[in-house]
């Protein structure tokens, strides 16, 4: 009898195994393949030669540069805050830091359409600041500088909460080595804490900008949907979509596509070199809760 | 030098004592944490605090009537509904798929895995048109359901895929690395003291990965209620019936509705804010009881 | 450099990490600061480099107030548990460090800074090493780099946190004599933490024994071994017996054996127990002395250990004496064999001290 369970029991795990596992690849193949693969079909559904013409198009090229643009804007200002408040954060101990913390996490927790709402009720005709702007000739909202505000409220958290369990699991001891071998405070922040986090900080940038070059909601609110003027890639694609210009808008999409795997990529890659760095945010919040108990 | 010269006194100093730093030696103390500051509250809690300051314009009786608008309620509900829909999927897929990236070897495991990120890295925009496509009566999927009576896109049903494919990496990320941590000798113990595998999963397993989960499903949920770009392509935008909250707030501030398009907004950062607190304090005491991890 | 430290305190929250410390370090003197984990040694030593501010008292070097100089003025050299190596810089870039990070009219020639460097690497033996990543290294290499990193900048300190805590036994040991060697030869004041009795008597010429963030004793190592003056550093510094004193129609007795005469301490607390190092028990015929019985004997190279059961003492904690591997082939101890006791020296403590 106990033999005859101990049997079933070593061949049931095999089997239990092979059917995960084939539950887990037939959701994912379901749920990330299949979309993924439609878009470059779809792209290339009408062929090469309106592939090329839809990414060729002016008002294609414009909504590219503009995206790059607001990235190449939105990206270096979390940056800088994210170095600065991972520094505040990972190497002092305050009052009010686990607060601190779940503030900076806050823009995740609000939908990106209010995301943009909120610049609209800043900024806009009607907003706290409508009448002064308009007064000035200064527009922000239906204007880049609105996208750009929107796309640094989406993206904010996203370097600094990469960062901050970074410079949580290395400590001060490098720091203060090279403060007690003589180095100033920048010294030491360039020569030791930079070299130390550069991984973490490429890591958070990729997925900053990212975010920055793929944000439709918040973008969509704010932008006015000028084409060729305020129009960033993912608005460019919705529009196309919207004209039931479908190849044109895959193919725009497309563009997008191939930006998220070689985010991915990236990802890998990154993760390759420094592996603490997967649940790096995982384990800092972990670690911050832990210090308040 | 036995004996310390207590003797001694120091007699060259002053009485004022000069002030001593508390927080260790590393410079930017303040700088860093006072910028940090400064650039949440521009960027983040100034802004956000308009919300709630321009419903309060509204009066209560105002506000009240527009956040029990049929419309709206109609739209709330199917935001929340949607996403709890979507969440639980991933909580059970994601389970699976968590386990088998952790637990098993297969081909192309590494691929698999970093694929379960392209949520995050793929722009919502892109994934609502590329789910729409395929789940369109002539879609790839679409056109084997449609016989079955399945009409996917287009419907409520179109909005708990997308928001499924929204949220799909939360729950694998946050159970990952405890699935990692978790000691396979605790499990072999169980087995010693003669428990089944399906028992040492419900009562060895099971309770540690709980904060987790809990935690995956949160993250899942909070960003499906906030979702818009993937989900206006596919869910057809029906008031009533497909309108989902962050759709109905742009619809109103294209009809510059601001005052409608904020009270719904804060019902929204409420409920989302409230969330958030209450499962955090639910994971807060899950961890407390099992002793982190 | 002298250092000295005068009323010196720091709380970390409601922690009194280190109570009032009165300490003297002369120039060219090798101290060790001795005692369990948490007992506030590290952060003496943070407080000496100016890693810590100190909520009271005065740090002095050479006589004057150091309590608030910052860091870089010390010119200390700090050399941390684990190293603190910087990881993304090759062996000769980390010692390196010190000098390029100098301002401008002080930096040395790069020249000279390579060739300092160089004999700085010849100086810890690993002159080959420049080119590696310490990454590449070992335990021990990377001790020795971090302690050339430190030493780069020609610190009047060195300060060293537990600086064999991550090595094994063997490694230990020989960095242990090499850093001896290493301070005759240069000369400068070192402070080293430990929580390793053996290494701070074989290390310091002076040892500092320090208990729930107040010094429990200052002396040379011999002294603190063998005249502690609580039970405290008593049993932090090695291996002890313990036996209650009884007293007896006004006598003191351990067992059966009358110590009033030789014992220092009165006899008036009913509560006092005597502490024995195991060589100091005597183990011989059994006529003689307190009457006991072999549990064991081990054999661990040049002593031999035993464990003795005396009379009227519970079985469950028998006495360990230590003899010499000689004596033990001479006279072949068995267990079962009954023998006498007798001790050579003790100390007395009251038995409320026992509890610390």
């Amino acid at each position: 009898m106990a033999a005859a369970e101990s049997r079933t029991a070593g061949r049931s795990p095999a089997l239990a195994r092979a059917l995960l596992i084939a539950v887990a690849l037939s959701f994912l193949g379901l749920f990330l393949v299949l979309p993924l693969l439609t878009v470059f079909v779809q792209a290339l559904a009408k062929g090469v030669g309106a592939y090329a013409a839809a990414i060729l198009d002016p008002t294609a090229w414009a909504s590219v540069k503009l995206t790059l643009l607001v990235a190449a804007i939105a990206v270096p200002f979390n940056l800088v805050f994210g170095v600065v408040a991972a520094w505040a954060i990972a190497k002092f101990e305050f009052r009010g830091k686990s607060t601190l913390i779940t503030l900076i996490d806050l823009p995740f927790a609000v939908s990106p359409v209010i995301a943009g709402l909120i610049f609209i009720l800043l900024f806009g005709s009607h907003g706290w600041f409508g009448g002064y702007l308009k007064v000035h000739h200064i527009r922000v909202v239906f204007a880049v500088p609105g996208i750009v505000l929107a796309t640094i409220f989406v993206t904010f958290p996203f370097i600094a909460r990469e960062l901050i369990p970074v410079m949580q699991a290395q400590g001060k001891d490098d720091e203060e080595t090279a403060l007690s071998l003589g180095a100033t405070g920048w010294q030491t922040f360039w020569r030791v804490t930079l070299p130390n986090i550069r991984w973490g900080l490429m890591y958070g940038v990729l997925l900053c900008n990212a975010r920055a070059m793929g944000e439709f909601g918040a973008v969509s609110v704010v932008s006015g949907h000028i084409r060729g003027l305020t129009n960033t890639m993912p608005l460019h694609v919705e529009i196309l979509y919207n004209e039931y210009n479908y190849a044109a808008a895959f193919a725009v999409a497309s563009l997008l596509a191939l930006l998220a795997l070689l985010t991915l990529a990236g990802k890998s890659f990154l993760e390759w070199r420094q592996p603490e760095l997967r649940h790096a945010a995982r384990q800092g919040r972990d670690r911050t809760r832990r210090e308040i108990t | 030098m036995a004996a310390p010269a207590a003797a001694f006194e120091v007699k060259t100093l002053s009485p004022p004592p000069p002030p001593r730093r508390a927080r260790g030696v590393l410079p930017g103390f303040g700088l860093t944490l006072g910028y940090t500051m400064v650039y949440l509250s521009l960027l983040v809690l100034i802004p956000l605090s308009a919300v709630f300051i321009r419903s309060l314009g509204l009066g209560w009786g105002h506000f009240y009537e527009v956040v029990t608008a049929p419309r709206v309620v109609a739209s709330l509900r199917l935001s929340f509904g949607a996403s709890l829909i979507a969440a639980l999927i991933n909580v059970i897929f994601g389970l699976i798929v968590a386990w088998v990236l952790v637990r098993y070897t297969f081909p192309f495991k590494r691929l698999v895995d970093a694929m379960v990120d392209l949520p995050f890295a793929l722009p919502t925009a892109v994934a609502g048109i590329a789910l729409t496509a395929l789940y369109a009566p002539n879609g790839w999927l679409g056109k084997w359901l449609l016989p079955l009576g399945i009409k996917v896109a287009f419907t409520p049903l179109g909005i708990v895929v997308a928001l499924t494919f929204i949220g799909l990496p939360f729950v694998v990320r946050t159970l990952q690395p405890v699935l990692e941590d978790l000691d396979r000798e605790v499990e072999q113990a169980a087995a010693t003291l003669g428990a089944s595998a399906a028992q040492s999963f419900v009562r060895v397993i099971m309770p540690a990965l709980w904060p987790a989960l809990l935690t995956g499903f949160a993250l899942a949920f909070a960003r499906a209620v906030g979702e818009y770009g993937s989900v206006i392509f596919i869910a057809g935008n029906m008031p009533m019936k497909s309108e989902i909250a962050p759709l109905l707030i742009v619809t109103k501030l294209e009809q510059y509705d601001y005052a409608g398009a904020t009270a719904i907004a804060v019902v929204m950062l409420v409920l989302s804010f409230g969330l958030m607190l209450g499962i955090n304090a639910l994971q807060h005491w899950a961890l407390s009881r099992h002793g982190g991890r | 450099m002298s250092i000295a430290l005068r009323g010196i305190g720091k709380q970390f929250g409601e922690f009194a990490a280190v109570q009032n410390i009165d300490l003297d370090v002369p120039t060219g003197a090798l101290i060790a600061l001795l005692g369990p984990s948490g007992c506030g040694k590290t952060t003496l030593l943070r407080i000496i480099a100016g890693l810590e501010t100190p909520d009271e008292g005065h740090v002095l070097f050479d006589g004057r107030d150091a309590t608030l100089w910052p860091i870089r003025d010390r010119k200390v050299g700090f050399v941390f548990q684990h190293y603190a190596l910087f990881r993304h810089m090759s062996v000769f870039e980390n010692v390196a460090f010190g000098l390029k990070v100098k301002p401008r009219r002080e930096r040395p020639a790069p020249k000279e800074i390579r060739s300092k460097v160089q004999s700085l690497l010849e100086l810890v033996q690993l002159g080959w090493a420049g080119d590696r990543y310490p990454a590449q290294l070992s335990g021990g290499q990377r001790q020795r780099v971090a302690l050339a990193r430190a030493l780069a900048v020609d610190p009047d300190v060195l300060l060293l946190d537990e600086p064999f805590g991550a090595l094994d036994s063997q490694v230990r040991h020989e960095l242990r004599r090499w850093l001896r060697r290493l301070h005759d030869e240069l000369h400068f004041t070192s402070i080293f933490v430990t929580h390793d009795q053996q290494e701070a008597i074989e290390v310091a010429d002076t040892i500092v024994v320090l208990n729930r963030g107040r010094i429990e004793q200052c002396g040379v190592p011999s002294e603190v071994y063998d005249l502690p003056t609580s039970a405290f550093v008593h049993r932090f510094l090695g291996q002890v017996n313990e036996l209650p004193v009884q007293s007896r129609g006004g006598r003191a007795y351990l067992g059966p054996i009358d110590i009033s005469a030789a014992s220092a301490l009165g006899t008036g607390s009913e509560a006092n127990i005597a502490l024995i190092r195991p060589h100091e028990i005597e183990v011989g015929a059994a006529a003689s002395g307190w009457p006991a019985v072999v549990v064991a004997v081990r054999v661990i190279g040049p002593i031999v250990r035993l464990e003795l059961c005396a009379e009227g003492q519970p079985a469950n904690e028998p006495l360990e004496a230590e003899i010499s591997r000689e004596r033990y082939e001479g006279e072949r101890f068995v267990v079962g064999q009954k023998v006498g006791l007798r001790f050579r020296r003790w100390q007395l403590y009251p038995a409320t001290g026992a509890a610390a």
